[in-house]
């Protein structure tokens, strides 16, 4: 059913209530009362059907959300076998969200490989500068007794000197770099977070699936008999782990960087 | 001089369930010269590595399966033999009342994540100032 069938589904429903309201107050007033009580009875059976249709259409709308979104990440799931103990879209978003989290960690150790090595090419280039030094020395020595030496020494010991701070800018960016790999925790910590909801939305779907399929089952709706089940939420504890907290929140509660930890902790005496 | 290769010779526990922040944290105690490290990924396979008493310094996030940080420090704090073993938090968890409650059960320095290389370091540094005067 499309969506357009059931608006119009409903439309029909209220344009009827409409008609058929006039219709009784005239068999009332002419006092006919049988004819009456079958308007009321035939309102009544229209309502119930209006009513289950939609259930129907909610119900089949979720089962078609659940397939396209399964669909998008190229799973097909199996022919519906009556009751669904798990949800495969559902199933397959924490999937992917662990995915994320396993190849971010993977890059991040790739690069924090490069980063060691390039390191070891940095220490190696300290012990060639060392070297340089020592032969630089000689040339030093030299420098007097050739003219056509003259100033190569101080040249080349200012190249040397040069040198050796870039050597030392890269060895603080190289550590930068290492540093900055944190993102992967960072982003792994809210992913986790997205996967438990995820989890649990996923038990709620399919309980809710499996209640739609008893309404289809059953031909009428008994008013009142759907239970739903309220938990009620355990009192949270204020300083439960939560993960990173989200950046620009703006929340005074929360310390917005390493400064206010700072400051927190001093203005309390520790 | 026989202080300064003492300190830097000492065991330290890092304790984090992600493998990219034990790395970096380890990488930038090598830095400080500080290359006797060994890992745990959370409070339930720190404790035994602490109860062999050879650990002297602990360096732990909060949010972990398993155990916690913070119920990792208040353990480490109600053992007698490490009651006095410096400990350094580093965590995401940057709510006031995780901040005062951590300091409560007796952490000597809090680094929210991301840092940077020299908060983490200068925090280090100033743990060891403190032991050492």
């Amino acid at each position: 059913m499309s969506e357009a069938d059931c608006s119009q589904g409903l439309d029909g429903f209220e344009a009827l209530l409409q008609a058929k309201a006039n219709e009784l107050v005239s068999v009332l007033d002419s006092g006919d009362i049988n004819s009456g009580l079958n308007i009321i009875n035939e309102l009544q059976q229209v309502k119930h059907l209006a009513f289950y249709n939609e259930v129907g259409y909610l119900t089949r709308g979720l089962h078609e959300a659940i397939k396209s979104f399964s669909d998008d990440a190229k799973v097909h799931t199996e022919p519906g076998n009556g009751k669904a103990d798990s949800i495969h879209g559902m199933a397959d978003a924490s999937q992917r969200l662990s995915y994320v989290i396993e190849l971010t960690e993977k890059t991040s150790h790739d690069t924090m490989d490069r980063v060691d090595k390039s390191l070891a090419l940095v220490d190696k280039l300290d012990q060639q500068s060392g070297r340089f030094v020592d032969l630089l020395s000689l040339v030093g020595q030299l420098e007097s007794e050739f003219e056509g030496l003259h100033g190569v020494y101080d040249r080349t010991n200012q190249l040397s000197k040069e040198s050796e701070m870039a050597v030392k800018d890269l060895r603080h960016e190289l550590t930068e770099i290492l540093v900055s790999q944190s993102y992967q925790d960072i982003t792994g910590q809210l992913i986790r977070r997205v996967i438990t909801l995820v989890t649990q939305v996923e038990g709620s779907l399919v309980q809710l699936m499996d209640m739609a399929a008893k309404v289809e089952r059953i031909s009428g709706l008994n008013a009142g008999q759907s239970q739903v089940e309220t938990k009620e939420k355990a009192k949270k504890d204020p300083i439960e782990a939560e993960g990173p907290q989200l950046a620009g929140k703006n929340n005074p509660g929360v310390a917005a960087d390493q400064d206010d930890v700072d400051d927190l902790l001093s203005s309390l005496g520790f | 001089m026989g202080d300064i290769v003492l300190k830097k010779d000492i065991k330290i526990l890092v304790v984090d369930d992600f493998s990219t922040m034990r790395r970096i944290i380890k990488n930038l105690l090598r830095d400080l010269g500080f290359t006797n490290v060994v890992e745990a990924d959370d409070g339930k396979t720190a404790m035994p590595i602490l109860q062999q008493g050879e650990v002297q310094f602990l360096v732990t996030d909060w949010n972990m399966p398993g155990m916690t940080g913070i119920d990792l420090v208040r353990a480490v704090r109600a053992d007698p033999k490490m009651a006095g073993m410096p400990i350094l938090m580093v965590t995401a968890e940057a709510k006031r009342e995780q901040i005062i409650a951590a300091a409560q059960a007796g952490v000597n320095g809090y680094v929210i994540k991301p840092f940077t290389a020299a908060v983490l370091k200068g925090k280090i540094d100033k743990i060891f100032d403190r032991i050492g005067s």
